[in-house]
């Protein structure tokens, strides 16, 4: 549970340091209409940015290229500046600075809390640590501190994480991002399956977690839950629709962006 | 300390130590440059078209003898399957003994290998076309009466009790609740199992029971290696397209894998199924035609030699402890050198799929080509004895594993594997991690399964590189001595038997965690 104590999140616009992510003019071609066609945006340090949009719009295909998964057939992605490497290993260590919390977390089912949190760092260890983690989990401490921020008990670091619950496994998930030090956070709709209260929660605690030199991207379906972050991004079949800061939304333009398109199932 | 499941499948690879620091005791000096010959030759086999007639023919043999001998064993297996049920019997007459007392007299056929089988025929009916077919119908025979069986028993039985309940006779009620959940596996299965007889009627051919074996075995004694590699071609080319055309069969009706890791639904395209088996009947009288195979000839038994004064004595005077130990130790290397070293060299061309693809060629030579021949291979460079044993059957093992792994590994979730490799992870490790986790434990209990086939394989090579059990039995074939015969069966059906049991409980263990 987040702590009622902590002061309510504000909004921090107008805070601009270099891009976290910056996509340009990025194309990804699709069966019937392009999954992303022109799409440019940026992500500054310290910003969360909401994605909203109906089925098929193309969030998780932008995120895919956000998070180097895809690479796009047209335009550029550059992380801090970066355009996207060429090399496997250079591309390695721009992909060790993005954290994409996925909406069936991919933890590992047959290890521990711990050695779960510990797979963040799998990009900078080497061998010798990577195996050595799976003999006697590592940085116990690191991980507790992990298990602390995302507020779950340090005493859960030993056990396997097929043990947990929904609402316990999300923070896990969130906990290993934060153990991997990433700079850019992503996260594809991962509060799709949730209950009200649990995504409210979780939602606070990652929007919580993008404190500059962190930056968040999210996914959403629901706009209810636009509270706390500083820009919308609307995007429909592939093209962003409007890019705005949350308080400058109008219901015309979320109205417009399901408008035709068949309704999300009432939840 | 205690290892994650990702590291189980990679300990076994810790035999790799000893074996590595034995390995230059073993070289006896000679034979690198026929070894190289050898290697070479892969790349320019013979085009001749008096040898690629021959190798074709022995070809056909082989296939036909693979054919026959596997449906034989369906039929065998099904029926005896059916009979060592215990649910049918305690359906039908409320007591599960009948079937007790069946699954245990068909554990010595199963116990004994095709290639003893093969011989000890060899011995009372002299050779002829059907020895082979027979050879490999018995062990597979009751290898699928066990696995029909114990698919019969361990499935729900909810729908046989309601039928039951409801007025059904014992043998309607059986056929309509347990039959339709029953097929789907023992089709997978049977399918398998037509793989693994056209490896077994390949070795039966290298110890002189026809077809390309005995092609084989004559072109590397004769160091023919280019021809030798014609028919390896062949053989590859076949094997590759018969397990393709399996797994699309597989796949097209909905029939599980064999590592039953993904949950889809089973049993489709039902007429096209029944069409293919009655195709089946006359494809195998017509090859049955073609090879001259006379079921009446079988019934002639030749009278064996008398056993000579003593003999018994000299057989109990063998040094059985030692021959037991040496089995059983070969059988320990051979199965923790392929469980073992599948997954590492999978992990070592991870960040490659050219690799990969080259490693699945090598294992795809491994499966076809007989370990008695890795064997005659190796000693052209090695000592024969225990090492040079382990290594011919943990290469062969190795092929079939190794394939194995990487299906399970296909099949497996990629979620995890994509995620790591998403944050940055490399190949390796994100393939450790994220894939071998989920995949660790059925591998394992595959890996187990395995050892016990290997157990029973350790005949094959133990004739060859004069290790074990094996190279006994060979000795004895030789000097007709059938009471040491009789006692070294007897010693390897009780070895198997153990080895099946230590097998069983193995895998119970790490499926049920």
């Amino acid at each position: 549970m987040v702590d009622s104590r902590r002061p309510p999140l504000e909004p921090r616009l107008g805070q601009r340091s270099s891009p976290v992510l910056e996509l340009r003019s990025i194309s990804v071609p699709g069966r019937e209409h392009p999954r992303l066609a022109e799409v440019s945006l940026r992500v500054e340090a310290g910003e969360r940015v909401a994605l909203l949009g109906a089925s098929g719009a193309g969030k998780s295909t932008l995120l895919a290229v956000a998070n180097g998964l895809l690479k796009p057939q047209q335009g550029e992605v550059l992380w801090s500046g970066e355009a996207r490497a060429r090399r496997q290993r250079a591309l390695r260590r721009q992909q060790a600075r993005i954290g994409t919390l996925w909406q069936d977390l991919r933890l590992i089912e047959e290890l521990s809390v711990q050695q779960n949190l510990n797979s963040g760092r799998l990009a900078s260890w080497g061998w010798p640590r990577a195996l050595l983690n799976l003999l006697l989990p590592l940085e116990s401490e690191a991980c507790a501190q992990a298990l602390r921020q995302v507020d779950l008990d340090p005493q859960l670091l030993q056990q396997p994480v097929g043990e947990l619950s929904g609402g316990q496994r999300q923070r896990v998930a969130i906990g290993r991002l934060l153990r991997q030090q990433a700079q850019l956070l992503l996260a594809d709709e991962p509060l799709a399956s949730l209950d009200p209260r649990l995504a409210k929660d979780l939602l606070q605690l990652l929007l919580e977690q993008a404190t500059a030199p962190r930056a968040l991207l999210l996914s959403l379906h629901r706009p209810d839950l636009l509270e706390g972050f500083d820009r919308v991004i609307g995007l429909r079949q592939g093209r962003i629709s409007f890019d705005r800061p949350v308080q400058a939304l109008t219901s015309g333009e979320l109205e417009a962006l399901y408008a035709g398109l068949p309704q999300p199932a009432a939840r | 300390m205690k290892p994650a499941a990702p590291l189980l499948p990679l300990l076994p690879a810790l035999v790799l130590v000893p074996v590595l620091l034995l390995l230059p005791s073993q070289v006896h000096g000679g034979g690198w440059d026929l070894i190289g010959q050898f290697l070479l030759a892969a790349l320019q086999p013979s085009t001749d078209p008096v040898v690629l007639e021959s190798l074709l023919r022995g070809l056909g043999i082989t296939a036909g003898m693979a054919l026959l001998g596997w449906f034989c064993s369906l039929l065998i297996g099904i029926v005896a399957g059916l009979a060592s049920s215990r649910l049918l019997w305690r359906t039908l007459i409320g007591h599960a003994w009948p079937a007790e007392t069946l699954r245990r007299l068909l554990a010595i056929p199963r116990s004994i290998h095709e290639l003893i089988w093969g011989l000890l025929l060899l011995q009372v009916v002299g050779l002829q076309p059907a020895i082979a077919v027979i050879a490999i119908a018995i062990p597979y025979g009751a290898l699928v009466a066990r696995v029909v069986s114990d698919l019969l028993d361990t499935l729900p039985d909810a729908n046989l009790q309601a039928l039951r309940a409801a007025g059904s006779p014992a043998p309607a009620a059986l056929l309509t609740a347990m039959g339709p959940p029953l097929l789907p596996g023992l089709i997978s299965y049977g399918g398998y199992r037509l793989e693994c007889a056209l490896r077994s009627a390949t070795l039966l051919g290298v110890f002189g029971l026809g077809g390309l074996g005995n092609e084989l075995l004559l072109t590397l004694q004769s160091l023919e290696f280019r021809e030798l590699w014609s028919g390896l071609w062949l053989l590859l080319a076949v094997m590759l397209s018969l397990e393709a055309l399996i797994g699309a069969l597989r796949r097209r009706w909905g029939m599980p894998a064999r590592f039953s890791l993904r949950s889809a639904g089973v049993g489709q395209r039902g007429r096209e199924l029944v069409l293919a088996l009655l195709i089946l009947v006359p494809v195998v009288l017509g090859v049955g035609r073609a090879l001259a195979i006379d079921p009446a000839a079988v019934l002639h038994w030749q009278a064996l030699p008398p056993i000579a004064p003593g003999g018994w004595s000299e057989a109990l005077a063998l040094p059985w402890p030692a021959l037991m130990l040496n089995t059983v130790l070969l059988t320990l290397l051979a199965a923790a050198l392929a469980v073992g070293v599948a997954p590492l060299l999978l992990l070592l061309v991870a960040p490659w799929p050219w690799a990969q693809r080259l490693l699945q060629l090598v294992w795809a030579i491994g499966r076809l080509w007989p370990p008695p021949l890795t064997a005659l291979l190796l000693l052209f460079a090695l000592k024969p004895g225990l090492i040079t044993a382990a290594l011919a059957l943990g290469f062969h093992n190795l092929g079939i594993l190794g394939r194995l792994l990487l299906e399970g590994s296909e099949a497996a979730a990629s979620g995890p594997q994509q995620a790591l490799r998403c944050a940055g992870t490399g190949a390796r490790l994100a393939l450790l991690y994220g894939r071998f986790s989920a995949l660790a434990r059925s591998y394992l209990a595959y890996g187990a399964y395995r050892a016990d086939v290997i157990l029973r394989e350790t005949v094959v090579v133990g004739l060859v590189a004069g290790t074990g059990l094996g190279s006994q039995l060979n000795e004895s074939l030789s000097a007709f001595a059938f009471d040491q015969l009789l006692l070294l069966l007897l010693a390897y059906a009780v070895l198997t038997l153990l080895g099946e049991d230590l097998s069983d409980r193995a895998r119970h263990r790490l499926l049920q965690r």
